[in-house]
């Protein structure tokens, strides 16, 4: 059995009678990265507080070793603890030696003075951290992230199996934000040290954390491991927001990117939500469009894309319905039929910056079909479509007789979303003459 | 740690000169030979160095007068400063005082109901401590939540108590015409009325209290951090701050009883002291004591000297000349 180092048991908090934390369980094991985000006010910071014993828990506990912190005085807690909180300061000018030579205080004795040990063990944290060049500056002439990297040796020097990071990266430039993360990652390593930390950047609490808490509204929302915690499912009903979580091809770690607000569809105007529009797309060439309309609060489908393709990504995170192939396949006629289902209950057609080869010729056939039964198509022309064109010339064939039967061309993606709009208008208008 | 010693060492020599000056000094100077002859008469070892007899009267003023105010100049001196370091560091703001929290204001009240109200039944020093004590109780009762000190309300609530009580002092000079200079005086602080039994009355509030302080001047640099941080750096954040508090208090309770509402020592010595000695309270607070005493003993040599035979409130020599050093340090400095 893995032994446990701290247990948060059915804690609550309470603010007069507002509930900040209610009912958080959880648990840390030696040697781990324990990351808690969530969205501000989630209660991350108290939470921090309730295990350092800043404060005072409503209900519940906190069990160090398995032994409830109130058992504890504050000297033992703090052989046990470490805390980099999310911003010091102070106006006298102590150097940065002093400050680190601070964290030795729970190991020196009231009646005695810091030993050439603790003199050693400051040297050896500061090393680590790689300040120790900075040993006689004052701590009120260096930068932000200097500093941070000063209290994080602090933390170090205070000989814990515990270290709790309160936003240790918030203010501080992506350099500095890595560097910082790297020395907490290597404690974390090198010596065991199990790290809670607090952050409200989902990706960098995500690259460094094991295992992963959500919190919402003062309760967790999740937990487990980071992939498990991190679906754009959760992040749509903690954060209210689209995002896309993908797994970073170069670190492996999972990242999230916010993509929009999700828009509440009856602030936009009963026309427009009712108004159907099919994508033809591949390749990632439809996701900025699908986000777009989307947005704008159109009823968008999709149609035929490879599994694992950037579109069909999109296209579930915007819950948008699609016609969708086995990888790397060609497009079947079953398929094909579907597509051409969809199509015909748009009212428009969107033929996205697609490249073709032999597999999705008939994603061209689609919008020619669609003019047939007299659907608009909208083609977009970004990319001429002989540079997108890997069929030998087939595909630009197709594509002229398009244009011949009469498809509207938008050189430029921005123009697509205005034309989409001056388009149902029109057609709005068009309908209240009639 | 040599650069240490070295202003240890310097102020050592400032406080015996400022002493021995100090006891030389005044209406009827007397010459440093006769001073040293005159201190080292009780013990026979000295006294066969520095030989020969001294006039009676002299010793009279030696003993009776010079001596017990030089001691209590720099017990006051060191007291405040000590005192406001101890201010500075819980308020963490430089710019705290030993005053801050009310106590001169109390205590000058309690001097005017001994003064106008009630004369003769309390003495002066004794209502001025007993006021300013309870003042910073009243304080301390204000501040409190849930067990706990928040230091803005303790800043904000001497603040105010702070104001009452100078109101009501303010009130009480205004209606009894009478006896209104010696309380002015007492207000504007000095050392024309020491004597032995002041200086014993003293010694034990600022003799154990400023060790008391240098005590904790380890957790007070880790609560320059901030509260939170010391907290989880293992100190006892509200119990150094009740103990620092009760021991300021006393101390800066005693200093007034007996000399006074002295102004400016208890703030700018310890900032002019951490301009060379660095923001480190172990190094700060026993150097700023020295420094402390050292500075009200040389401004009450002025004092008693400047207009002599008369005498002026040690409390504007030390404003007079100290606060033009001061700032002559403040420009020449930068940091």
């Amino acid at each position: 059995m893995v032994r446990l180092l701290l247990e948060v048991r059915n804690l609550s908090y309470f603010i007069e009678r507002k509930r900040i934390l209610e009912d958080i369980n959880f648990k840390l094991f030696p040697g781990e990265v324990l990351g808690i985000v969530g969205p501000n006010g989630a209660g991350k910071t108290t939470l921090l507080k309730l295990i350092s014993g800043i404060l005072q828990p409503s209900e519940g506990k906190v069990l160090v070793e398995g032994k409830s912190i109130k058992k504890f005085n504050r000297r033992e807690i703090s052989k046990k603890i470490a805390m980099v909180p999310q911003n010091t300061y102070t106006s006298f000018p102590f150097t940065a030696f002093d400050v680190v030579l601070m964290g030795r205080h729970p190991h020196v004795g009231r009646f005695k003075q810091e030993t050439e040990k603790d003199l050693n063990k400051v040297k050896e944290c500061m090393l680590l951290a790689g300040i120790w060049h900075l040993r006689d500056k004052k701590i009120t002439e260096i930068s932000g992230g200097e500093l941070q990297k000063v209290f994080i040796a602090q933390a170090i020097s205070q000989e814990t199996p515990i270290l709790l990071l309160d936003e240790p990266t918030s203010h501080l430039d992506i350099n500095s934000q890595l560097e910082i993360m790297e020395i907490v990652a290597e404690l974390n390593k090198k010596k065991r040290k199990s790290v809670v930390l607090v952050s409200h950047d989902l990706n960098l609490a995500a690259r460094y954390s094991g295992r992963m808490i959500l919190l919402k509204e003062g309760k967790v929302f999740a937990q487990g491991k980071v992939e498990e915690v991190l679906t754009s499912e959760n992040i749509k009903r903690v954060y209210h927001l689209n995002a896309l979580v993908r797994k970073h091809p170069v670190t492996g770690s999972i990242y999230t990117l916010p993509v929009s607000f999700r828009v509440n569809s009856k602030d936009k105007g009963e026309v427009r939500r009712k108004r159907k529009v099919h994508l033809i797309g591949g390749g990632g060439s439809a996701s900025r469009m699908i986000k777009e309309l989307c947005d704008g609060g159109y009823d968008v489908s999709l149609g035929v894309v490879n599994v694992f393709d950037a579109d069909f990504e999109t296209a579930k995170l915007f819950e948008v319905p699609c016609v969708v192939e086995a990888p790397f396949s060609p497009i079947t006629s079953e398929s094909y039929e579907k597509n051409i289902r969809f199509i015909r209950e748009s009212e428009l057609v969107i033929l996205c910056n697609v490249p073709f080869g032999e597999g999705n010729l008939l994603n061209l056939e689609a919008a020619l079909e669609a003019l047939e039964m007299g659907v608009e198509v909208l083609v977009q022309n970004k990319v001429p479509v002989e540079k997108r064109d890997y069929t030998g010339g087939k595909a630009k064939k197709i594509f002229e007789k398009l244009l011949d039967k009469g498809a509207h061309l938008v050189e430029d993606e921005r123009e697509v979303t205005r034309f989409v709009e001056e388009f149902f208008k029109s057609r709005v208008r068009q309908e209240v003459r009639r | 740690m040599t650069a240490r010693n070295t202003v240890f060492s310097f102020l050592g020599v400032a406080l015996v000169v400022v002493f021995l000056l100090g006891l030389s000094v005044g209406s009827v100077n007397i010459p440093l030979s006769v001073v040293l002859k005159g201190i080292t008469k009780g013990f026979p070892f000295f006294r066969s160095f520095t030989g020969g007899e001294v006039k009676e009267g002299y010793l009279v003023i030696l003993f009776n007068l010079r001596l017990p105010r030089v001691l209590l100049c720099v017990l006051v001196g060191a007291g405040l400063a000590c005192a406001g370091c101890c201010m500075q560091g819980l308020f963490r703001n430089p710019m705290a005082s030993p005053y801050v929290i009310g106590i001169s204001s109390g205590a000058s009240f309690g001097a005017a109901l001994a003064l106008l109200i009630l004369p003769g039944i309390f003495s002066l020093p004794f209502a001025a401590f007993v006021s300013g004590v309870g003042t910073a109780f009243l304080v301390y009762r204000i501040s409190q939540v849930k067990g706990k000190i928040p230091i803005e309300r303790l800043l904000l609530s001497g603040i105010a108590v702070g104001f009452f009580f100078s109101a009501v002092t303010s009130f009480l000079m205004y209606i009894a015409a009478q006896d209104m200079h010696r309380l002015f005086f007492w207000i504007m602080g000095g050392f024309w009325a020491s004597s032995w039994i002041r200086l014993f009355v003293a010694i034990p509030f600022i003799g154990f209290g400023i060790p008391g302080i240098f005590f904790f001047s380890r957790d007070l640099n880790i609560m320059q951090l901030g509260e939170e941080s010391a907290i989880t750096l293992g100190v006892e954040v509200e119990l150094v701050k009740g103990v620092l508090l009760v021991l300021s208090s006393l101390i800066v309770a005693a200093c007034v009883s007996v000399s006074g509402v002295i102004g400016f020592v208890g703030l700018i010595i310890p900032h002019l002291t951490r301009l060379f000695v660095g923001p480190d309270h172990r190094v700060l607070i026993p150097a700023s004591s020295l420094v402390g005493g050292i500075f009200l003993a040389g401004c009450d040599i002025l004092a008693r000297t400047v207009v002599s035979p008369a005498e002026l409130p040690v409390g504007i020599i030390t404003s007079c000349f100290g606060a033009p050093f001061f700032i002559y340090l403040l420009t020449r400095r930068r940091w």
